[in-house]
Order: structure tokens, then sequence, then C-alpha cells
């Protein structure tokens, strides 16, 4: 290659470059640096409106005896577990379902992302009315059909959470059918035909073949989800506030309680960061699952 | 073709210049005779954070009112009550003036004089204490406002603890036989909580959907402000006279135990989740048959477009136990200016103050949901015909006690405690002992 030649690559590089400047600018504006200010202030003694006073790591060692905390983390795994295992689920076998190519299900599919639009805060004010202990429609059917729910579904302790990742389930199993349809759609047809000619079943086909090729978007679609029913705050906001007691209190929903109530910021953002690091977690182990069944 | 482009352009910009021209002179003929008078405060803008309470709207059409008389535009932004603690919390905090001017719940006051968010009107009052009939005031509320000597708040709607009950039931005959064959004694409103249990348990009949009693039980402020005012009633307080917590004493357990109860056995099944609004709903659609409510309330329940009991609401004086020397709960809103407004603005918003708060304005206050604030307003005999229960609310004040929920700087966090651990004996997560007791402890850790 001549000079000439290399320097024009080079040229066409560094245009090429110019055009990553805006994203870099966004990400570090409004992604990098709120987190390292975020981590930065986990280190203060913060209140709104006044000096922050570093504190070394105290709100980390106030956070492990703060059993409200703890208690909202373990809520929220267990939400995040719930809900994401069964939208998985369900999201599959809707794809499975809606895998054809005909009229109805073209239909179909355009009308299934209908809850996946709705705004979260939207959705739970529209639920906590079809939940209502005492006027709600869901309430008058279950007890209709002698279906006990104490007080009301909303309101019992035992229930309230159950209820809140029905709510969750519905929102989002749309997007787990359109991701794991696209998935569907780009899996290679040899080694389907290589089987049936071989006399294999649809039961062994699924599990021995479309399983394993499906799941390196099965884990794509967890990863998202997880990370998203994480964050989860609006639609538990909206429909029981974290109550009755704290069946409903997820982490964010005690972060925020500790930042915009108390405005203990300082302490919030550690909160918010020990919360971060989970995410971190959940993403690293998706991130290398992904890419170890690559390799094989 | 490029000579007719441009044809077309001069033809355009030709129209566009005669009709903004044309409409340029029939506006200044039509503001002309609007000109000849000058306004005081013409063109100055002012931003009003007001509760999403009852008397709210009355607030625009004051704020229209004064925009003619004084050419400032009073914007009013309706918020709900957690929504506008946040949101003055946090203008006031970072000094970024969004508001001129604030309602402010009057338990805020001691966090408001000691974070400096708010101005202290104590030298306007003082200047204008004639204009502002400072003595037609009820005293209990300059007291409520006032902290440390300054004067946060300033009294803008005023509200009275009650006891709200169905007169119609209460009137019938046949109800009156069947209460005194069951219990011993005539049925009339209770005086003592012996007698709101008997009450309570006796309307509750849950196959007609009616329920005795109904309280707000929402984890959050609802819960923690309606518990309060049965505490108060048990003779029970959150710091006693040595400012020491009691939040955890005998007669707290008392009215806590007396308040899981009617979650058990009187309420409507939903009324762990209610708020203000669903408890208000529960009763205006016959319901339940009493609660404890504020006295800004009285006036909707005789109206029929949102009520289903008008005509047959009763209103008295809260219960008491027995013996007790607990005043009465007075409670309402004041209004304060924040102290990062302009001086301009702050002139300009304690005028609208003192408008909105006048002796003329008062009785379009009170008969369009406003909470009298004045002696001669409670008073008046045209207003006493139109709202009979005036004289109880005036009862109240007189003889109430403001400090029940405590106003102190902490007084916000309390509340965060109480709204969660009120919330969690009552759904039985926690005993009544063990949630009060967790209550003390975690006031006691701010209270250092």
């Amino acid at each position: 290659m001549t000079i000439s030649g290399i320097l024009s690559i080079d040229k066409k590089k560094s245009t090429l470059m110019w055009f990553l400047v805006p994203i870099t600018v966004y990400m570090v504006v409004f992604f990098l640096y709120p987190v390292i200010y975020n981590i930065f202030i986990g280190f203060f003694e913060l209140k709104l409106g006044r000096t922050p006073i570093y504190n070394g790591v105290s709100n980390y060692r106030e956070m492990l005896a703060d059993t409200q905390f703890l208690n909202s983390l373990v809520t929220t795994l267990i939400f995040v577990f719930s809900a994401v295992s069964v939208e998985v689920v369900f999201g599959m076998l809707i794809a499975f379902l809606l895998n054809h190519e005909n009229r109805v299900m073209e239909i179909i599919r355009t009308f299934i992302l209908i809850p996946t639009v709705f705004t979260p805060l939207v959705a739970g004010l529209v639920w906590k009315s079809l939940y209502h202990p005492d006027l709600g429609m869901i309430t008058y059917y279950l007890r209709k059909f002698g279906i006990d729910i104490g007080r009301g579904l909303i309101v019992e302790r035992s229930l309230a959470l159950g209820s809140i990742v029905v709510v969750d389930i519905w929102e989002w199993t749309p997007l787990m059918v359109i991701i794991i349809l696209a998935g569907l759609k780009s899996l290679p047809t040899e080694p389907y035909e290589a089987a049936r000619i071989d006399g294999a079943g649809e039961v062994p086909i699924f599990f021995k073949i479309t399983l394993p090729l499906l799941r390196p978007t099965l884990l794509v679609a967890l990863l998202i989800r997880s990370l998203d029913a994480l964050k989860v705050f609006d639609i538990i906001w909206a429909i029981t506030g974290g109550g009755p007691g704290t069946s409903t209190t997820v982490a964010n929903l005690r972060i925020y309680e500790v930042g915009m109530n108390q405005l203990r910021i300082g302490y919030a953002a550690a909160l918010s960061n020990v919360l971060l690091i989970i995410g971190v977690i959940i993403g690293i182990f998706f991130i290398k699952f992904i890419y170890q069944k690559e390799k094989l | 073709m490029r000579k007719s482009k441009g044809l077309l352009f001069v033809s355009i910009m030709l129209l566009i210049c005669v009709m903004a021209f044309a409409g340029g002179k029939t506006e200044e003929a039509a503001e002309a005779p609007v000109m000849e008078k000058a306004l005081p405060y013409e063109g100055a803008v002012i931003h009003f954070a007001v509760a999403a309470e009852q008397f709210a709207d009355q607030l625009k059409v004051f704020s229209k009112e004064f925009m003619m008389e004084t050419g400032a535009d009073v914007r009013i932004d309706i918020l709900g009550y957690v929504e506008l603690m946040q949101k003055i919390t946090q203008d006031f905090a970072t000094g970024s003036a969004e508001y001129d001017l604030a309602t402010m719940d009057i338990v805020w006051t001691g966090q408001f004089e000691q974070e400096g968010w708010t101005k202290d009107l104590t030298a306007w009052i003082n200047r204008d204490k004639a204009e502002i009939d400072y003595d037609d005031i009820l005293p209990i509320l300059w007291v409520m406002g006032d902290w440390n000597g300054k004067q946060i708040g300033y009294p803008l709607s005023a509200y009275a603890n009650s006891m709200i009950y169905r007169k119609d039931l209460f009137e019938d005959s046949g109800e009156k036989a069947a209460f005194k064959a069951k219990y011993g004694y005539d049925l009339a409103p209770a005086e003592t909580f012996k007698q709101l249990s008997d009450i309570s348990a006796f309307f509750t009949r849950p196959d007609e959907n009616m329920y005795g009693l109904v309280a707000c039980g929402a984890r959050g402020p609802a819960v923690a402000q309606d518990w309060m005012e049965y505490m108060r009633g048990f003779g029970g307080q959150i710091f006693n006279s040595a400012g020491e917590v009691t939040v955890n004493s005998a007669e707290c357990v008392e009215s806590l135990e007396f308040f899981v109860e009617m979650f058990d056995k009187w309420a409507p099944a939903g009324a762990i989740g209610y708020w203000w609004d669903s408890r208000e709903t529960s009763y205006r659609t016959g319901q339940t048959v009493s609660q404890s409510s504020w006295s800004i309330a009285r006036a909707g329940y005789e109206d029929e477009s949102i009520s289903m009991v008008a005509g047959k609401t009763g209103m008295a004086v809260p219960p008491k136990v027995s013996g007790a020397d607990a005043g009465y709960g007075v409670g309402g809103w004041g209004v304060s200016i924040n102290a990062d407004s302009s001086e301009e603005n702050a002139e300009i918003s304690w005028e609208f103050i003192k408008y909105v708060t006048s002796k003329q304005a008062q009785k379009d206050w009170t008969r369009n949901n406003g909470a009298p604030i004045r002696l001669s307003t409670l008073t008046d005999p045209e207003l006493n015909s139109e709202m009979p229960w005036l004289a109880d609310v005036l009862t109240v004040f007189q003889n109430g006690d403001g400090d029940y929920r405590p106003r102190v700087p902490e007084y916000s966090q309390i509340q965060d405690v109480l709204g969660l651990r009120i919330n969690q004996a009552i759904t039985h997560e926690l005993g009544v002992k063990e949630a009060l007791d967790l209550a003390a402890a975690d006031i006691k850790a701010f209270m250092k």
C-alpha cells in the first residue's frame, strides 16, 4: 500500500471518529457523570440545601443495619425473579403461537404490543382501579367466583406483591414476545430440515435445536428485563405506594423515601450505588453467559 | 419559472404584512381604554404552589380578581399533598425560587423556620395590623403559624377536626329503638370511644354494604394524620411537655388498638388502602356511617353533584376518652412567602395574601369550599343560617389543640415514620406495641 493510500485511510478514520463525538459527549454528560457523582456523594452526609460533610463509609455502614432497605432488596429480588421468569415462559409460548405467517397473526402481533406502549404509571393507575378492594372489577369477579382474597388483592400483605407482578407480566410479556419472535425468525432452516429427514419429532426438535439456537436471544431478553425489573418503581408507586406495610416496598421505593421525603441525598445515593452494583453483577453474569455459549 | 416564483414570494410577503398591520391596529384600538387605568403591578408574575384542597379553585377565582385590580398575574399551580411538600421543599432548599408563594400545612412551620426557607411575615403584619384586622383572625391560627417568635405561616384555611355522621340514620326511630335495646342507652353522636365503638359495631352491616366507621389506612401521611387524631382523643402525645418521645405510651397504645380494631371490624375492606379522597368518597357514597374528618369537607356533603348524603349529614365535636383533658384537633393551611423571592415579588405576594384573607373575601371563600379563619365570618348570621355547623367549628377552634401533630422541625420525618409503622400495625405486619416501640426508636434516632 502506498503512503497516500495509508493517509487517505487515516483521514477517513478521523472523519468517522468525529461522528462518534456527539454520542460520546451525550454518554459522558448523561450517564458517566451522574454515576461518578452519585458514587462520590455516597461518601457524604448531604442534606438538600445544607453543606455536605464527608463521612467516609458511614452511609454504607448504616445501610448494613437498615432493615427496611435490606428487606426492600429481598422484595426487589423476589419481584425480579417471579416477574421475569413468568414473562420469559409466557413470551416464548406466545412467540411460538405467533410464529406463523398469515393475516391474523400479523394483526395479533400488532395489537399484542399495546400494554407495552402504556406508561407504567398510567398502567399502574388503571390496574389500581381494577384491583380496588371495594369497587374494582377484578375484585368483584374474584369474589363472585368465591375466591378468598381477604380484604382485597392490594391491601392484603400476602397478595399485594403477587398482584403487582401480574401487572408487570401484563405490561412486559409482549416485549419478550417480540424479542423471541425476532429470534425465531432468524433461526436457520437447515438443522430443522436435517432433523425432520432423520425422523425427529417436534418435541425433540424444540429441545435439541430450537432452544439451544434461541439461547443467545433468550439471554439478551432476560438481561434487558431483569435490569429493567430491578429498577421498578412507578407501577408500585401508583398501585400500593409500597404498602400494605412493607410488602411491596422495593429498593427504589425505599431510596425514594430516603432521598425525597427525608431529603438525605447522601444516604440515598449510597443506597442507589448498592442497587447499581447489583445491576452490574446481573449484567456481567448474563453477558458472560451469552459469550460463553457463543464460543461453544 | 424563476420570475413566477419571485412573484409568488412577494405576494405572500405582502399578504403577511397586510395581515400583521391590520391586526396590530385593531388590537391597539381595543387596548386603548385599558391603558387609561394604570395598574400598580402590571406585568408582574407570581407563582403560587397550592395544595389540591377544596379551596384551590377559589384561589384561582381570587387570582383573577386580583389581576383585574392590580395587574399582577398570580399563577396557581395545584399539587397533591406529597407532591406539594416535595416540590416546595426542593425549591426552597435549592434556592431556585420557582415559587414565590406556597400553601403550607401548618405542621411544617417549625421546619420552614429552622431551615430559613420562608420569610418572617411579622414586620408586614405589624405594619398592616389595622388593615388585616389582626384580632379578628382566631388566636390559635396565629400561634400555629408561629415558630420561635417568627410568623412563618399566615392563616389561610383553618380546619376543625370533627365527627361526621349520618344524621338521618341517627334520627331514624327504628334504628334508635334497636340501638337502645342492644346497648341500653340512646343513640346519639359519640362523646366517648366506648360509645363510638358501640355505634360503629351497630351500623356495620356488610350485607347492606354499610360500615360503621372509616379512616385513612394507606401507608403515608394520610394514615399517620388520621391516627394522630385518635391518639389525641385518647390523651396521647408524640412528645410530652419535657420533649421526651412518648409515642409508645399507654394512651398511644390504647388509641392504636382502637384504630386497628376499626380496620378489622367496622371499616370497609378497602380502607387499608384509603387516602383522604377515598375516605371521603366512602362517606359521600353512603358506604360508611361516620368518620373523623376535617371541617373543610363539610360543605361538600351538601353538594348533590358529588354527594349521595346531601341533607343527611350531622357534625359533632369528636369523642374523647372518658376523663381525658385533650383539646380538639385543629389543623389547616397557612400561606408563606419564599425567602428567595425577589423584594418586589414578595411585596406583591403579601398584597395577595391580604386580599384572599380579607374580611370582604371571607364570605365568598367560605361559600366556595374555603375554610374560614375569622371570628366575624364564623359568627356571621347569614353564613350560620346557610351553614349551621359553623358554630361547632368555632367551638373546636376556641378549645383547640394545634400541636397534637407536633409542629417541630422534624415533623415531616415523624410523619414518615408513623405513616409506615401505623400502616404496619393495621395490616398486622407488626403488633400494636411493637409498631409504636419501633416508631419511638426511629423518632429518637433523628431527634438526637
